[in-house]
């Protein structure tokens, strides 16, 4: 919806899904299952590769980067790469080649930080909701209803009004328009699991509700949350973005992809390569996360391959 | 013969589909036929002259204020005066001659007999008092009106803002015809610039049609005395269209019409200008970055304009609040940025840098490097100017912007160099226009903002008092507080000296104080206008004073 | 049924009350002085300020401010834009013409692009067809939606001339609407081919199905009469959540290619803080999203008898 990229890949689990713990009784077993399943899917292992790639960039960033991604040149404007500088030189004179390993920092941190909020509050709310049930889940879901209807970027930009522009307000408004897909993705998914016979088995065995909720529905309801939160990575980091892009992100001078893009975007039709290589690095990144996602997804639930 | 697959046929229908939506014309580039002109004459008459603009806020003269407004009223109104492009002096409107009594405090304008409307309607001095009573009545609420501050009686019409002041009068009393083609002004206060005010779109003339200010049907639609009239109402957020108004009573125009498409306010300037590379559009502005590829592309063929306009951008320092507010740290920070490594770096030496508010194009006015800071760097006097001014290595100093105007690049070039040359800490704060203004005129306010001026008329006057005097200061447009009496006085003397030479001389004075002395605003840069134009089929293409295309002159070739 | 809908349509209600007065409220606590600034960069005279504050409420305090907007609202007033000084209703309701047939602009294409490609994947697991749809969705997933625009925009405006650029001031003028429309459907077309090839996928294993085949009928008509059918519904369910989002405004889309629709018109009044304006469009596209899901959410449970309405 709108456009960003909806922080949503399948609107429910299939329906009638065995939960995998029904057959595995040993945890390590189930675990080593889906390892094995992941590492055997060619598209996921590049996937890890990629996103792997990039968080090596972020962490290391002052050692591989050439140059000092604020050191400005105002005789070497807008150069197209070159051997000084393969990735060319930014309007303000500064290399893009480290410009664009540093601004894999933002990404990461963003991307990350912004969908773990989001899976926590979606967690916590959802479980509730699907738990519980009765007015809580009203309330919950038509809250949720209320944020997801809110566009994204509009939210993230008012949020950014009154707090000023940063990368934690970036991640404030990020992770509080998306919880609510995790919530409902969660709810959903605690329903189909709830009334299944396991469960039943549990409760009459005398399990607690605690107990029934951390050890059985949780882990089974959790895991098309943990692909959401996998491909929604990709899409957090696109959103961060766009935020650069209309001018309520990070601030202008920080080395960030969609600074650069924005900026890049007045030389439109002329200078290509001072959007295209930033372009490219937020593919690559967000390629790198669906792709694990998709491989999470298939690992977990081998029906679906 | 098998058929093919569902999928493919699918994928085949889309095809087609996509196909049929690129072949259905809209004819929308058509729209420009060329006209036949006479063969005789020197201007070709005929052709329709197409750009884009952004939707402007009124082209009703009550509130016609930036200048794509400005734009469509003064093709559609003829006040008492005019400007010639070239010399920049007052002309003749539609007043023949004016006068002032000695003390510049009285003014009579003898207004050229038997001029019309569009619709018939005579205009006359009462024509002019009309509009100017309409745009200056309280209910009105015209963000233009206080042009016409000076006249006697202005505060009782208008009113002034304060709880207790009642704008009670209907009529403007300082307007006066004591017959039908004499206007008589008398002010407030003297001023011997005031016939330059009257260029300003809310003093022209309106017919009796146009009603009180709230007259909607007016309002998008306004009937004038121009060289073009409206050829239907203003379609909102999508076009405007002008067409000749041959009962016009000066040159008329030698264009049938003028389209002028909308466009959304996001990336106008390149809107404008890929519409006129695609054929889209007659005339564009330019998007900085593409200037010069412009030049290179635009130039050759003659389809290219450059000109200096009346307006300076500067950097607004808060002079009342540390760390700014001793002039040798203001000196400090001008010296230690070097305006033209920005300029070449950032606007490909595009710019022109500033060394004065007032701009060349006042000539009689202009006094070069009146800011002896301005020129050149010097790192080390600049270290030395701050030392002694307390602007230490590590003071934070922040630097205010506001988005959605490109001034990004820039503003980072100038963070690094005062943190580079001067060892300051620069805290860049961008921000949405409105706030960026609310920031400037609070009372803790401090440092630096990005800021420009244009004149709304050709005086110097109009870049110091309204920006530097104690008279502008919050509510009014003085929003770095300046404040010096010897800079006032000498202002308050120029405008009670009818003689120019004079004038400008106490005007130069009062610059080199408020600027060479106090260094009260940083000049950045002028502001260097660049327009293109298809110059294959359009000749007579010009910016004039408001920055607006001279479309009364434009022919086809 | 019935009471189900009328609880959920008293809950919409709530919900836009409640999105109003949260908007209300966040927009009093924004720095910045809506109606202190003229156009061109000037400080407003204070006298005009004066008679704008009375005119737009400003001098009353919040609560009765809200009741007063809350009176007009229901009578279809909804203010005057600060900056434009024009009747808000009339202002949105052309932009608003022009983005809803962006958005059905959209949603046909996604529908067609998206379904087919996912009925292609499926059908025809692990051909080439199959890769390059997943290639393809997951490219479309990760270009953001400004870069490709401009590229769309790049190649077919302005380098082959086969569209216009930009404009078209929001008709249905196919040629103008086309490249928008693709460049907003693009992602979601790429969400629904995925959701489009997992439930067929799934719908394929299932037992109706092999049984189907045993029976006799060919391949061919049990994928159509069948398993479409029965993957359609979560596809319908998100294409409809998808609507009632472009409903709400396509901002990116929208300032590329200068589509006059109601993304840009809010965001051109976040950024001149132009109340009214933010409060009808927000409040409005909430609305419209709301009353779309629940549309949604009742077609889904009358197509499937086996989901309950809790």
């Amino acid at each position: 919806m709108t456009d960003t990229p909806p922080l949503i890949d399948e609107a429910a689990p299939p329906k009638d899904a065995v939960p995998a713990a029904a057959f595995g009784i040993r945890g390590q077993t189930q675990f080593g299952d889906i390892r094995r399943r992941f590492f055997r899917n060619k598209l996921a292992v590049i996937g890890l590769t990629m996103v792997g790639l990039v968080f090596l960039l972020a962490v290391f960033a002052p050692l591989v980067a050439p140059d000092d991604p604020q050191a400005q040149n105002l005789s070497l404007t807008a150069r197209p790469p070159s051997a000084a500088h393969w990735f060319g030189t930014d309007e303000l004179g500064r290399d893009q080649l480290s410009r664009v390993i540093y601004g894999s920092r933002i990404a990461i941190v963003v991307g990350l930080a912004s969908i773990v909020l989001a899976l926590v509050l979606g967690v916590i709310l959802g479980s509730i909701a699907g738990y519980r049930g009765g007015k809580a889940d009203s309330v919950i879901m038509r809250t949720a209803d209320a944020f997801f209807a809110f566009p994204l970027l509009i939210g993230a930009i008012l949020i950014i009004l009154v707090t000023g522009r940063g990368v934690v307000p970036v991640i404030l408004s990020i992770g509080i328009f998306t919880w609510a897909v995790p919530a409902r993705l969660l709810r959903s998914s605690i329903l189909s699991v709830r009334e299944a016979e396991y469960v039943e088995a549990a409760r009459s065995l005398g399990a607690s509700k605690w107990r029934i909720v951390t050890r059985h529905v949780l882990p089974n309801s959790l895991a098309p949350v943990l692909v959401y939160g996998m491909v929604s990575v990709g899409t957090a980091i696109v959103a961060e973005t766009a935020l650069s892009f209309l001018g309520v992100g990070v601030k202008p001078n920080v080395a960030d992809w969609g600074n650069m893009i924005s900026a890049g975007r007045a030389f439109f039709g002329f200078k290509d390569y001072l959007w295209e290589i930033p372009s490219l690095a937020v593919v690559f990144t967000v390629l790198g996360f669906v792709f694990v996602g998709d491989g999470l997804r298939d690992a977990l639930d081998p029906r679906l391959r | 013969m098998r058929r093919p697959p569902r999928s493919v046929r699918l994928a085949a229908t889309v095809a087609v589909l996509a196909t049929l939506f690129a072949a259905c014309s809209s004819g929308g580039n058509d729209k420009a036929k060329d006209q036949q002109g006479s063969t005789t004459g020197a201007a070709k008459q005929g052709g329709v002259f197409r750009l884009g603009i952004v939707e402007p806020t009124a082209i009703d003269p009550y509130n016609s204020q930036e200048s794509e407004g400005i734009l469509v009223t003064k093709e559609l109104f003829t006040g008492l005066v005019q400007i010639d492009n070239a010399t920049a002096q007052i002309k003749p409107g539609v007043a023949d001659k004016w006068s002032h009594n000695n003390d510049c405090t009285e003014w009579t304008f003898n207004l050229h007999p038997g001029t019309t409307f569009s619709n018939g309607e005579p205009v006359d001095a009462n024509a002019f008092i009309r509009g100017m009573t309409r745009a200056a009545k309280q209910s009105a609420a015209s963000d233009v009106a206080y042009h016409m501050a000076g006249i006697a009686g202005y505060n009782d019409i208008h009113g002034t803002g304060d709880a207790n002041s009642k704008a009670t009068a209907t009529t403007f009393s300082g307007l006066s015809a004591p017959d039908a083609n004499t206007l008589q002004v008398k002010l407030s206060a003297a001023d011997c610039e005031f016939d330059k005010k009257t260029l300003q779109p809310v003093m022209s003339p309106v017919p009796a049609s146009a009603g009180e200010a709230s007259n909607k049907a007016f309002n998008d639609m306004p009937i004038g005395n121009g060289p073009f009239k409206m050829k239907e109402p203003w379609h909102h957020d999508q076009s405007i269209t002008l067409v000749r108004n041959d009962s016009y009573f000066g040159d008329k125009a030698h264009l049938d019409e003028v389209d002028l498409t909308i466009q959304p306010s996001q990336d106008a300037l390149e809107a404008e200008y890929k519409g006129l590379q695609s054929g889209q559009y007659d005339y564009a502005r330019i998007p900085p970055a593409l200037i010069p590829q412009a030049k290179t592309v635009y130039e050759p063929k003659g389809g290219f304009v450059h000109k200096l306009s009346y307006g300076i951008n500067y950097l607004l320092v808060n002079v009342v609040n540390p760390p700014l507010n001793k002039a040798d740290a203001r000196k400090a920070i001008s010296l230690a940025i070097d305006r033209q490594a920005i300029i070449d770096g950032v606007f490909s030496g595009l710019q022109t840098k500033a060394t004065s508010i007032i701009p060349p194009p006042l000539k009689d006015f202009y006094t070069a490097n009146v800011c002896d800071t301005c020129d050149k760097p010097d790192v080390t006097k600049a270290k030395q100017l701050a030392a002694g001014a307390g602007l230490t290595p590590g003071t934070k100093v922040s630097l205010a912007f506001n988005t959605g105007g490109g001034h990004e690049a820039w503003v980072q070039a100038v963070q690094q160099q005062l943190e580079k040359n001067l060892g300051l800490k620069v805290d860049l704060q961008p921000s949405p226009f409105a706030e960026l203004l609310t920031k400037e005129k609070a009372n803790n306010a401090s440092g630096l903002f990005r800021a420009a001026w244009s004149a709304d008329y050709p005086s110097a006057e109009n870049f110091l008092f309204p920006l530097l005097s104690q008279k502008s200061l919050p509510p009014g447009d003085n929003r770095g507080r300046y404040v010096n009496k010897q800079f006032d006085d000498l202002l308050a003397q120029a405008r009670t000296t009818a003689d120019e030479s004079q004038r400008a001389s106490l005007i130069k004075q009062a610059e080199k104080i408020a600027i060479g002395d106090d260094m009260a605003l940083i000049p950045m840069w002028y502001r260097d206008q660049y327009r293109a134009f298809d110059s294959a089929k359009w000749t007579g293409v010009d910016i004039d004073f408001f920055e607006n295309p001279t479309l009364a002159s434009i022919s086809l070739k | 049924m019935g009471r189900y809908v009328v609880r959920r349509l008293l809950q919409m209600v709530l919900v836009l009350f409640g999105a109003s007065i949260i908007l209300f409220v966040s927009l009093f606590v924004l720095p910045g002085d809506p109606i202190g600034t003229a156009a061109g960069e000037r400080s407003r005279d204070p006298a005009v300020r004066a008679v704008l504050e009375k005119r737009y409420d400003l001098d009353k305090p919040l609560p009765v401010q809200y009741l007063h907007y809350v009176g007009r609202v229901v009578r279809g007033d909804f203010g005057e834009s600060y900056r434009l000084r024009r009747p808000v209703s009339a202002y949105l309701r052309t932009r608003f013409g022009a983005t809803a047939r962006l958005a059905l602009g959209a949603i046909v294409l996604e529908i067609l692009i998206g379904m087919t490609a996912g009925v292609v994947a499926a059908v025809l697991r692990y051909s080439f067809w199959d890769v390059l749809v997943t290639l393809t969705t997951t490219l479309a997933i990760g270009v953001p939606t400004y870069v490709g625009g401009s590229i769309l925009q790049g190649i077919f405006a302005q380098k082959f001339h086969i569209f216009p650029r930009q404009g078209g001031s929001g008709s249905w003028n196919l040629r103008y609407l086309f490249l928008p429309a693709l460049t907003l459907a693009s992602v979601d077309a790429a969400l629904v081919a995925r959701l489009m090839r997992g439930t067929m996928l799934e719908s394929l294993r299932a037992d109706y199905v092999r049984t189907a085949v045993a029976k006799g009928l060919s391949k061919r008509v049990v994928i159509l009469k069948h398993v479409m059918r029965n993957s359609v519904i979560p596809v319908i369910t998100y294409v409809g959540i998808a609507f009632g989002g472009l409903l709400g405004g396509a901002l990116i889309t929208e300032t590329i290619f200068n589509w006059p629709g109601i993304g840009l018109a809010l965001y051109t009044a976040i950024s001149t803080q132009d109340n009214p304006v933010i409060i009808a469009v927000v409040t409005y596209g909430v609305g419209a999203f709301v009353i779309v899901n629940l549309i949604v959410d009742l077609t889904y449970a009358y197509l499937d008898p086996r989901i309950r309405l809790e």
